[in-house]
C-alpha cells in the first residue's frame, strides 16, 4: 500500500474550495502568502535549493527534475523566460486543464515564485487553444492580480517586477513538445528545433528560457509554505510528492485525482470508483496515449516514475486510460496511431511517412483485410520510427502500438484469421478522421 | 581543434564541425538531403543516420558536432537498417515516376536508393497524389509528389536570400512545399532552389522533358552574362545549350549559386537575333568572301592611309585568347595602335586595388559606392549576406539613390547626380561635414578591412579611391561592378581598356581621321558612355567591319559582318571582376557559318596579305600571379577631378540617374522575356503620385530638347524625389545619349507612338 491519501487538495484546491479562482477568495485561504514570503526572503538561489530538495519532477511527460532544469540556466547576465506550457493535448491527459479552470492563481503564484527564483522579468503562458474556459479564468484572474498589485511594476511593493502573457494556440498536438511551442509562440510553424542549443540557453526570440508544466509550476506555492519534507512524505526517494493523475476509460468515475506517487494503478482506478461495474481491467495505459500499455497482471504497479519504467511502460503527463475486456485492441490502436499521424508536424521523415503507412496497415488489419506478414511489417516499420524520429513524437506513435503487440497479439492474429473483428467491434467513424 | 574517428580512422576538425564534414573530409560519404552547408543542420530527413560509441540511438551526423574522442560508424547493421528504414519511408509516396523524371539520372533518391537501399518494396497501400507541375516562378515548376521535404528551398529562400517566397503547407503526411499565399516567386535567386532540390521536385521550366543525362554534354563553364562570372556547368543537347546550373568551388569557399538573369539566359546562343549570315555591304555572303574581301579593303586602306587609320574596338566579352588574337591582328597585322575596349561607363579602376571575393567574405565595412549590387551583379549581394552571416558587416552606400535594401541593410548616403566622387573626396578630405557624414567618414577610415564595390561611372571616384586606400590602416579593395563581362580578360590579353582609349579612336572616328573600325563584339552606340559620339563616329567612318554574335544598330553603318562563336561553343579562360582567371569548357556548337575568333582573325590576316601566326605562345595563366591578373602598382596617382559643373535642371524638370540593372542588360532572351519588367524606368512614389501613375505602373514620356522616348516606369522608394532612374542599356531610352548633366521632363504616355519604340 502507497501513502495515505493527503488530507486535503493542493493542486485542485477548488475541489475544497469554492470560488478559489476568484482572487479574495484565493487570498482567504492562504493564496499568495508563499510569493510574499519569498519575496521577502529575497533569496532566489534558496527557492532553487528548495525545489531541488523536494525532488518535485516535470509533470508534462519527461519528469525531469525542476530544480535541476532550472540550474542549466547559463550564469552569463542575459534576462530569463519562462514558458508555461499549458498545450495540454496528450489524449488521455485533462489534469492541467482543471487545474487552470478552477485554480488559476496559484498557477500566476508559482509562475512568479518561479520567475524570482530564475529572474525573469517576464513569462508566458501557452495555452491550447480549445480551453477557452481557462483562457479566460486564466487572464481574468492575471488581470485581478495585476489591479491588486500582484503582477506589474514592484511585484507587492518590492523591486521584482513581472509581467505576465497568455498565449493561445491553434491546435496542434506538437507544440506541446517544448521547442515546437517556443516556434509557435514565436509565430512560426510549429515545428520541432534542433538541439543543441537547447531553450535554457536559446529559447524563446533565442532568450534563456525555462519551460515547465501547468502541474509543475502549481507545486511551487505549497512547497514554499510547507517545506521539502512535506513534500517528501508521499511518493518514493526518486518519485516523490503528488500527482494529478486523469483517470479515463472504462472506470465509474473518470476524472482527475491528486494521489501520492507511490500509489498502485489498481489503488489508483480504486480511487475512481473501480472498473466499470460488472467488467474486468484488460489494459491500462498509464501515462497517455503514446505511453505502452500494461496488461490487467501488471496492476499492483506503482506509479511512480522508475516503476513504471520497469514495468515498461511511462508515467508521462499521468493520463490513465483503463480498458475493459470489450475493448478491440486493434481498434483502440489504430485509433491512436492515426492521432498521431493526424499529429505529426511532417518535419521529419519516419514519423510523417511512417505513422501514415501503420495507419493504413492497421486499418487493413481492423477491416478483416490484414495479412499475418503484417504483423511483421508494423513491427519493423515501427522499429524504423522509434529513436529515428526528429523529436519525441515518433517514439509516442509507437509506444501503444507495439506494446499491445506483444502484450495481445493474439487478437491482431484473430482479426487477420477470422477476417473480423472477434470482439465484434464496429470499425471505428472514420468521418471525423 | 577535436580529433575524433571515423570508421577506425582519425581526423582532426575545427570544433563545431558536423560530423557529417568531418567525414567527408575522409573521403567517407554520408547521405544526405536536407543538410547544406550553406543552410546548415536541419534533421529532418534523417538519411544521415550514424552509429555513435556510447550513444543509445542512431545519430544524424548533420546535426551533431563532433567532440573530443568520438568514435563514429557510417556502416554496420544498425546504420544501414535505418538508412533502409527511412529510404523506404521517402518511397511509399513517391510516384515513381523515373522514366519522365527530367532529374533521372541525377537525382540522389534514385543513388541512395541504389546504395543504401533495401532493393524492395514492402508497402501495398495507396499512395497520397498531389500536385504536379506547379509552376512557383516563371522558371520553376514544383511536382509535390517527388518532394522529400527536405527544406532546402525554403531555408535558401527565406535564410540566405532573404526573400520568404516559399513556405511549407498542410500538416503530417499532407505537408508539401508552396509559395507564400500562392503567389509566385519573384526573387532573382528562386533558380537557385532547382539545384538545392536533391531530388526530382523542383524543376527548370524551360529544360523540361528536354533530355535524359545520357543525351547530354555537362561541361564546366563560367556564367557569361555579368562580371561576377559564376561558376556553372552548361548543359548541351544537339549542339545547343539548354541549361546551366551552379557549380560549387569548395577551395574558393563558393556554394556555386547563380541568379536567374544568368540561370535563364544561356538561350542567346540560338536567339533570333542571332547573326547566322556573313554580310558584305548589306547583302549576304559566304564567309570566305567576306574574308577576302575585308582582308583586301583594310590591305588598302593601310596602304593608302597608313596604319593608323585603321581603330580596333573589342566589346570584351569573348575569351581572353580570343581578345589576345584580336590584339594581335590590330597591332602585328594591321600595326595600327589605335586599339581599345568599349565599357558603359568612363571610370578607370587603378588595378592595384583590385580585390577579391575572398576580401568581401572577410570584410569588416563594404561601401557601396554608386551601386546596387542586387541590381547589377546579384550573385555579389548573396556573397555580401554570407559575409554577414559570419561575422558583422558595415554597410554603407553613396550614390544618387539609396543603394541598400531591406536583405541587405545599411546607411545610405544619397547625393545630387553626378556628385558621388566630389563627396567621397568631401569625405576624405574632413572639412566641415555634418554627423552624419563623419560618420561615415569614420567608418570608411577606421573598419579593419574594406571592401568597396564600385560602379566606375564617376570617373573621379579612381583618384578618391587610391587616396581611400593610402590613408586607410586596412587593407583595402575595390571590385568593380561594371561590365562588359570579360574586360578584365582583354586586360590580361593586352588591350587598352582605359576610357581615354575608346574615346579616342571614336573621336578620331568622328572627325574623320579614321578609313575604317573594326569591332569585335562591340556595340559603341548602345554601349559607350557617349553614345552620341559613337552614333556620329559609325556614320563618319567609311567603313566598319563587325565580328560578333549581334550586331549593332544601325545595320547599315556596317560594311561587314563577319558572325563569331560565342561563350558556350569555344573553350577559352575569362576573367572576372576580381580578374581571376578560369576557363569555360564549350558543350554546344557555333551556329552556321558563326566562327570562333582565332580563325577568323588569322583568316583576316592571310587575306590583309600579312600571315599572323598564332602560336601556344600565349597562355592567359602565365603570369606570376597564378590564376589573377597582373596587379601593377599604380604608376601615377590619378588625377584629382575637376569640380562637377552644376547640373542645368530647370523648373519642372527631372534629374535623369542611371545605373546597371542586370535583368535589362543581360542578352536577348526569349525564356528571360517571361519575366522582363515591363516597367523598367523607376521614379519617387510622391512623383509618381503626382504623374497619376497607375499603381502597377504606366507608360511615361522622358523627353529632353527634341527627343522623346517611351517607357514603362513605376515607383520605387529608392529613388530621390525630382529623379528618374533609367536603367543602363535599355532600349527603349538610350539614356547614354541624353545630355545627364541636364535635367529631363517626364510625363505620362498612354501609349508607344510610332518611331519611337526601341531602336
Amino acid at each position: 500500500m502507497g501513502s495515505p491519501r493527503p488530507d486535503r487538495h493542493y493542486l485542485l484546491r477548488q475541489r475544497d474550495v469554492s470560488g478559489i479562482h476568484q482572487l479574495a477568495v484565493y487570498r482567504e485561504h492562504g493564496g499568495y502568502q508563499a510569493l510574499q514570503q519569498a519575496l521577502e526572503a529575497n533569496q532566489p538561489d534558496q527557492l532553487v535549493e528548495l525545489t531541488k530538495a523536494s525532488g518535485l519532477r516535470g509533470r508534462g511527460g519527461a519528469g525531469f527534475p525542476t530544480g535541476m532544469k532550472w540550474s542549466f540556466l547559463p550564469k552569463d547576465g542575459r534576462a530569463r523566460v519562462l514558458v508555461v506550457n499549458a498545450d495540454e493535448g496528450e489524449p488521455g491527459t485533462f489534469k492541467d486543464r482543471e487545474l487552470m479552470e478552477g485554480n488559476p492563481h496559484q498557477l500566476i503564484e508559482g509562475m512568479i515564485i518561479t520567475c524570482f527564483a530564475i529572474g525573469a522579468p517576464e513569462s508566458y503562458v501557452y495555452i491550447r487553444g480549445e480551453f477557452l474556459h481557462g483562457y479566460e479564468r486564466l487572464t481574468a484572474a492575471i488581470r485581478e492580480a495585476e489591479e491588486a498589485g500582484i503582477l506589474g511594476e514592484r511585484v507587492m511593493g518590492t523591486d521584482f517586477s513581472h509581467r505576465m502573457f497568455v498565449y493561445r494556440g491553434a491546435g496542434a498536438y506538437i507544440c506541446g513538445e517544448e521547442t515546437a511551442l517556443l516556434e509557435s509562440l514565436e509565430g512560426k510553424r510549429g515545428n520541432p528545433r534542433s538541439k543543441p542549443p537547447f531553450p535554457a540557453v536559446a529559447g524563446l526570440y533565442g532568450r534563456p528560457t525555462v519551460v515547465n508544466n501547468v502541474e509543475t509550476i502549481m507545486n511551487l506555492p505549497p512547497l514554499v509554505l510547507e517545506g521539502a519534507d512535506w513534500y517528501r512524505q508521499w511518493g518514493t526517494e526518486k518519485s516523490p510528492g503528488l500527482k494529478v493523475m486523469s483517470v479515463s476509460g472504462h472506470v465509474n468515475r473518470p476524472g482527475n485525482y491528486e494521489v501520492p506517487l507511490d500509489w498502485t494503478l489498481a489503488e489508483l482506478i480504486e480511487a475512481a470508483g473501480g472498473v466499470r461495474t460488472g467488467h474486468q481491467v484488460k489494459a491500462v495505459i498509464p501515462g497517455g496515449s503514446s505511453m505502452p500499455c500494461m496488461p490487467a497482471s501488471q496492476l499492483d504497479t506503482p506509479i511512480d516514475y522508475e516503476s513504471l519504467v520497469q514495468a515498461g511502460s511511462m508515467l508521462g503527463s499521468g493520463g490513465c486510460i483503463v480498458m475493459d475486456e470489450t475493448t478491440c485492441m486493434v481498434r483502440a490502436v489504430a485509433r491512436v496511431v492515426r492521432f498521431y499521424r493526424n499529429e505529426s508536424c511532417g518535419k521529419c521523415t519516419p514519423c510523417r511517412e511512417g505513422t501514415f503507412w501503420l495507419t493504413d496497415i492497421l486499418d487493413r488489419l481492423e477491416r478483416g483485410d490484414g495479412e499475418m506478414s503484417d504483423l511483421d511489417t508494423l513491427l519493423d516499420v515501427s522499429d524504423n520510427i522509434n529513436g529515428k524520429a526528429f523529436c519525441a513524437l515518433g517514439d509516442a506513435a509507437v509506444g501503444f502500438l507495439v506494446s499491445a503487440l506483444k502484450h495481445f497479439r493474439e487478437e491482431f492474429v484473430e482479426h487477420i484469421t477470422g477476417q473480423r473483428c472477434p470482439l465484434g467491434a464496429r470499425q471505428y467513424d472514420t468521418v471525423n478522421h | 581543434m577535436t580529433q575524433l574517428t571515423i570508421d577506425g580512422r582519425t581526423i582532426s576538425v575545427p570544433e563545431g564541425t558536423m560530423v557529417v564534414d568531418a567525414a567527408a573530409k575522409l573521403g567517407i560519404d554520408i547521405p544526405i538531403y536536407c543538410y547544406h552547408q550553406s543552410l546548415g543542420p536541419l534533421g529532418a530527413c534523417r538519411i544521415c543516420l550514424v552509429e555513435i560509441e556510447k550513444m543509445p540511438k542512431l545519430q544524424t551526423a548533420c546535426t551533431t558536432a563532433v567532440r573530443e574522442g568520438m568514435v563514429v560508424r557510417t556502416g554496420g547493421p544498425a546504420v544501414e537498417k535505418g538508412r533502409q528504414g527511412i529510404l523506404e519511408f521517402l518511397l511509399i509516396n513517391h510516384p515513381l515516376d523515373c522514366p519522365v523524371c527530367d532529374k533521372g539520372g541525377e537525382c540522389f533518391l534514385q543513388d541512395y536508393s541504389f546504395w543504401y537501399g533495401a532493393g524492395k518494396n514492402r508497402f501495398e497501400e495507396s499512395k497520397i497524389q498531389r500536385r504536379k507541375d506547379y509552376p512557383v516562378s516563371s522558371y520553376i515548376l514544383l511536382d509535390q509528389e517527388r518532394c522529400v521535404l527536405c527544406q532546402r528551398c525554403i531555408r535558401f529562400m527565406g535564410e540566405y536570400v532573404g526573400e520568404e517566397q516559399l513556405m511549407l503547407e498542410g500538416r503530417g503526411v499532407h505537408t508539401v512545399v508552396s509559395t507564400v499565399e500562392g503567389q509566385p516567386a519573384t526573387s532573382p535567386y528562386a533558380g537557385n532552389v532547382i539545384d538545392l532540390c536533391p531530388v526530382g521536385a523542383l524543376l527548370s521550366e524551360p529544360y523540361h522533358f528536354k533530355a535524359r543525362p545520357w543525351n547530354i554534354e555537362r561541361e564546366e563553364t563560367l556564367c557569361s552574362v555579368c562580371p561576377v562570372g559564376c561558376a556553372s556547368l552548361v548543359t548541351g543537347r544537339d549542339g545547343r545549350a539548354v541549361r546551366l546550373e551552379g557549380r560549387p568551388q569548395p577551395e574558393l569557399n563558393d556554394y556555386g549559386f547563380l541568379c536567374d538573369h544568368g540561370r535563364f539566359t544561356y538561350d542567346y546562343t540560338y536567339h533570333p537575333r542571332r547573326l547566322t549570315a556573313a554580310e558584305l555591304d548589306g547583302a549576304p555572303q559566304s564567309p570566305s568572301a567576306v574574308i577576302a574581301a575585308v582582308g583586301e579593303r583594310l590591305a588598302r586602306a593601310v596602304a593608302e592611309a597608313g596604319p593608323e587609320s585603321v581603330g580596333v574596338l573589342t566589346g570584351g566579352t569573348h575569351t581572353v585568347e580570343e581578345e589576345w588574337a584580336l590584339a594581335r591582328f590590330a597591332q602585328d597585322v594591321v600595326g595600327t595602335s589605335r586599339l581599345g575596349l568599349v565599357k558603359p561607363v568612363a571610370g578607370d579602376l587603378p588595378l592595384a586595388l583590385l580585390g577579391t571575393f575572398g576580401d568581401l567574405a572577410a570584410a569588416t565595412g563594404v561601401l557601396l559606392l554608386g551601386v546596387d549590387p542586387y541590381e547589377a551583379v546579384p550573385v555579389v549581394h548573396l556573397k555580401l549576406r554570407e559575409a554577414r552571416r559570419a561575422h558583422p558587416v558595415a554597410v554603407w552606400g553613396l550614390g544618387d539613390r539609396t543603394l541598400t535594401r531591406a536583405t541587405l541593410p545599411g546607411d545610405d548616403y544619397v547625393v545630387e547626380p553626378g556628385r558621388v566622387a566630389a563627396a567621397l573626396g568631401a569625405v576624405l578630405g574632413g572639412g566641415d561635414l555634418d554627423e552624419r557624414w563623419q560618420a561615415l567618414a569614420e567608418g570608411l577610415l577606421t573598419t579593419e578591412r574594406l571592401v568597396v564595390l564600385w560602379d566606375g561611372a564617376d570617373p573621379g571616384a579612381a583618384a578618391a579611391l587610391a587616396q581611400l586606400a593610402a590613408r586607410r590602416a586596412g587593407p583595402t579593395a575595390v571590385l568593380p561592378t561594371h561590365g562588359p563581362r570579360n574586360w578584365l580578360g582583354a586586360v590580361r590579353a593586352g588591350i587598352p581598356a582605359d576610357d581615354a582609349a575608346a574615346r579616342g579612336i571614336l573621336e578620331d572616328a568622328a572627325e574623320g581621321r579614321l578609313s575604317a573600325l573594326i569591332l569585335l563584339g562591340a556595340d559603341p552606340i548602345r554601349d559607350f558612355p557617349d553614345g552620341d559620339l559613337a552614333a556620329r563616329a559609325l556614320e563618319r567612318v567609311p567603313s566598319v567591319y563587325f565580328m560578333g554574335a549581334f550586331a549593332p544598330e544601325p545595320r547599315h553603318a556596317l560594311a561587314a559582318i563577319l558572325p563569331t562563336a560565342v561563350w558556350a561553343e569555344v573553350t577559352g579562360t575569362y576573367a572576372n571582376m576580381e580578374g581571376r582567371l578560369q576557363v569555360a569548357h564549350g558543350a554546344a556548337a557555333a551556329p552556321g557559318p558563326a566562327r570562333p575568333v582565332r580563325p577568323l582573325v588569322t583568316a583576316l590576316a592571310r587575306a590583309f596579305g600579312r600571315p599572323l601566326r598564332l602560336g601556344d605562345d600565349f597562355d592567359p595563366f602565365a603570369d606570376q600571379d597564378g590564376d589573377r591578373i597582373a596587379r601593377p602598382p599604380a604608376s601615377q596617382v590619378p588625377e584629382d577631378p575637376a569640380a562637377p559643373a552644376p547640373l542645368r535642371i530647370r523648373e519642372g524638370e527631372w534629374a535623369l540617374i542611371t545605373g546597371e540593372v542586370v535583368a535589362v542588360s543581360h542578352p536577348p532572351s526569349e525564356i528571360a522575356e517571361r519575366s522582363r519588367d515591363r516597367f523598367p524606368l523607376r521614379l519617387n512614389p510622391a512623383d509618381a503620385d503626382r504623374l497619376g501613375l497607375r499603381p502597377e505602373g504606366g507608360l511615361v514620356e522622358v523627353s529632353q530638347a527634341e527627343r522623346r522616348f517611351v517607357a514603362g516606369a513605376r515607383r520605387d522608394a529608392r529613388i530621390p524625389e525630382g529623379r528618374v532612374f533609367v536603367p543602363r542599356g535599355l532600349p527603349e531610352v538610350p539614356v547614354n545619349r541624353l545630355d545627364r548633366g541636364a535635367g529631363v521632363r517626364v510625363a505620362l504616355a498612354d501609349r508607344v507612338p510610332e518611331g519611337v519604340a526601341a531602336q
